[in-house]
């Protein structure tokens, strides 16, 4: 923290860090909301998230710790093995863990709801099984779990008067999740694999006719929703906590799914929705004593993406429209 | 399809009555289930050179084998009755409750305000006044996500997990100010807590009747949830808001053609379902602890869902799969002490369980339709080829 002597250089710093807090709760948001995008766009509802980005923490922070020695000489290339693949094993084993989800959904056509509870329940006993596997104890792991080294952004992170500190000590990742807007556009928008996936969102009767193989597309959202919502959970664990402990992830899954509804499942729209609700988050934490924000209490600041979700639901505030098939059992084969 | 008039079955060789086959097909299902899921339970417990047979074994000698045993398994299955009630309550209707957890959690903040702030109720009038206000707590929420379904049609999956989140920043909220603790317990700071209710709150221990520990917390509060399960059965299959639930349930459509108004059966059903969900907590509240401790997350909201599914959502059907859950979360404790497979292991069965019957489920249901489908088929006696090859095509795909 900025040491701070007035009272305007305080909340300046403040707001400063709050930002930063709240673009690594954006991360987390933005990743696990990217993987409930993927799913719903191909027509599989994706209640499932919390418990696919569960499944990436335990996972992700074994990753960290099991690859931390260094490797062979002239065989690293210099590079922080240990968290690299512990993001890259969360986000497998998210991937490998939504595959229960593809499989009950597409191919044995469960109910997406029935599905997706049943996900996040069993994620909870499974991230138990793994821990004790992994560490020997049911609920956390070991300490001094190597991370990234953080990165200063150039020329935001020298903003004066401690906005800039906004942008100093960031994990590489959060960066990682900001430009991964340009290829998930480029992808869904402009490329004939997002155009048939979004038509089995929308009408895979339709899409069928014209020779669009839907199970396989819903297979690939399904299981690339795994690997985001995995990543999303790994980087929770190896770079922001740095260790694995039942419940990190405190319904976070919950709130990407709502900005996903917020964002009318638009990937744009959605790093907005991501970064306001990281940043509801990040009130309670560095903006305590800011004025107005002070009178309410914490538990009320918390549950804000929680009500505005709700207010935007009920059609009060604006309109959203899911994928017109997402939840709808598709009858056409497994072809 | 086609609507024609349907006559009586030409064939009647193999002839069987349909609630039989759904019966039949229901507890196939189930068999299946568990088979799959003890089979794949083997697998991991020879993974740690156990002998299957030894572990289970010992779930179930743990369970069944002392009153204790047997008493805590019912204890633990107390409040799985009332949220997988709570759950099948909606199901019936083709409404999915997943708020039951925030209407629990929510639940038992306003009993334990009512057993700290009218405490002057005499006798065990103030238990039943507490049991209702948590009642009244779980309804309260249920109304949120039941009314912005029946008036704007806000999809009642979303708006209950968002309700959910609200409901636990509601606790936290309440044990830090309204219902914060006044007089700490002895020596050390206690946990974030409220403080201990009268003792006329408390709900009376059943477990002394039969010898079984007054620790196991066996309370009168099983049977409550006994005679709920036999209220509800009553309500979803002999009233006649049970009978137009099960109509929204089928068909909206036919329903709303057949005179039933969707939106007032909608809304008395979640209702219903806030109400039994307020007495999830019960238990814990007034059975067991006599006080709310914060960080209370036993997650029984969540658990109960998957209870409903192991009773197909039949009242007899959850009380056995709660005492089947029950079973197994004795026997995370047998498994511990008795063998050296982790006690998670358990967790992991309950998970594959109920993963099988999911699926086992939906197959057996699929089976049912496609059978339904060739019989109507024959009934009907197609002369237009390309309609029955339509039906056989979409039977043989349900295999």
């Amino acid at each position: 923290m900025l040491a701070a002597v007035d009272a305007g250089s305080l909340r300046f710093g403040d707001i400063g860090a709050a930002i930063g807090i709240a673009l690594t709760y954006f991360t987390i948001i933005y990743l696990t909301g990217l993987g409930g995008l993927f799913s719903e766009r191909s027509g599989i509802v994706n209640i499932g998230l919390e418990g696919m980005m569960i499944i990436g923490t335990v996972t992700g922070s074994w990753g960290a710790h099991h690859f931390t020695l260094p490797p062979p000489e002239g065989l690293g290339w210099g590079l922080p093995w240990g968290p690299i693949m512990g993001l890259l094993i969360g986000m497998a084993a998210g991937a490998a863990f939504a595959s229960i989800h593809a499989l009950a959904t597409v191919t044995f056509r469960v109910d997406h709801i029935v599905s997706g509870v049943v996900i996040n329940l069993v994620a909870v006993g499974i991230a138990r099984f793994l821990s004790t596997i992994f560490f020997g104890q049911a609920t956390q792991s070991d300490p001094g779990q190597p991370a990234l080294n953080p990165i200063n952004i150039p020329l935001l992170s020298r903003i004066p008067w401690g906005l800039g500190g906004a942008f100093q000590q960031l994990s590489p990742m959060v960066v990682v999740a900001v430009l991964l807007v340009f290829p998930v556009w480029f992808a869904l928008y402009r490329t004939r694999w997002g155009l048939r996936l979004r038509s089995c969102g929308e009408n895979p009767e339709a899409a069928r006719s014209l020779g669009v193989r839907v199970a396989p597309l819903r297979y690939e959202g399904v299981l690339l929703s795994g690997a985001l919502a995995g990543l999303s959970g790994a980087f929770l664990a190896v770079e922001v906590t740095n260790a694995w402990q039942e419940g990190e992830t405190q319904g976070l899954g919950f709130i990407a799914l709502a900005a996903l509804i917020l964002s009318n499942w638009d990937p744009i729209r959605l790093m907005l929705a991501a970064f306001i609700f990281g940043f509801a988050q990040a009130i309670p934490l560095r903006l305590m004593d800011a004025p107005v924000l002070r009178l309410i209490p914490d538990p009320f600041v918390r549950m804000t993406p929680y009500i505005v979700t709700i207010v935007v639901l009920a059609g009060f505030v604006g309109k959203v429209r899911p994928p017109a098939a997402a939840g709808r059992a598709y009858e056409g084969g497994t072809t | 399809m086609a609507t024609a008039p349907i006559s009586l079955p030409t064939e009647t060789a193999r002839e069987r009555p349909e609630w039989l086959d759904k019966l039949a097909g229901q507890a196939l299902a189930i068999l299946i289930a568990v088979v799959i899921a003890l089979g794949l339970g083997s697998l991991i417990i020879l993974g740690y050179g156990e002998s299957p047979l030894t572990v289970y074994g010992a779930i179930f000698q743990f369970g069944f084998g002392t009153k204790d045993g047997f008493g805590y398994v019912l204890t633990e299955a107390t409040p799985l009755i009332f949220s997988a009630l709570a759950v099948a309550v909606c199901f019936k209707a083709g409404m999915f409750n997943i708020g039951v957890e925030g209407q629990y959690l929510v639940g038992m903040v306003t009993a334990s305000w009512a057993a700290l702030k009218l405490d002057f109720l005499p006798g065990p009038l103030l238990m039943w006044v507490v049991i209702l206000f948590g009642m009244l707590g779980g309804i309260a929420f249920a109304l949120v996500p039941a009314i912005l379904k029946v008036r704007t049609g806000a999809h009642e999956v979303v708006t209950t997990i968002m309700m959910n989140g609200i409901a636990i920043s509601l606790v936290a909220w309440a044990l830090a100010g309204p219902l914060k603790f006044t007089t700490e317990a002895g020596g050390h700071t206690p946990n974030l807590r409220t403080d201990p209710f009268p003792p006329n709150a408390r709900i009376p221990d059943l477990g002394h009747l039969f010898g079984i520990r007054s620790s196991v917390h066996l309370s009168w509060l099983f049977v409550g949830a006994l005679v709920t399960a036999a209220i509800i059965w009553f309500v979803l299959k002999r009233s006649r808001l049970g009978y137009e639930g099960r109509a929204v349930g089928a068909s909206a459509g036919s329903a709303r053609a057949g005179g039933i108004s969707i939106g007032s059966v909608q809304l008395r059903l979640f209702i219903l379902s806030g109400a039994l969900a307020g007495l999830v907590g019960m238990q814990q509240l007034l059975g067991d602890k006599n006080y709310l401790p914060i960080g209370y997350e036993a997650a029984l909201g969540f658990t109960g869902i998957a209870v409903a599914f192991l009773g197909q959502n039949s009242a007899a059907g959850i009380v056995a799969a709660a005492i089947v859950w029950g079973v197994l979360a004795r026997g995370e404790t047998a498994v511990q002490i008795k063998t050296d497979v982790p006690r998670e292991f358990v967790i992991i069965l309950q998970g594959i369980l109920i993963i099988s019957v999911v699926v086992t489920y939906q197959l057996a249901k699929r089976r049912l339709l496609s059978r339904q489908l060739r019989r109507a088929a024959t009934v009907e006696d197609f002369v237009d080829s390309s309609a029955s090859a339509d039906i056989e095509g979409m039977a043989q795909e349900d295999r």
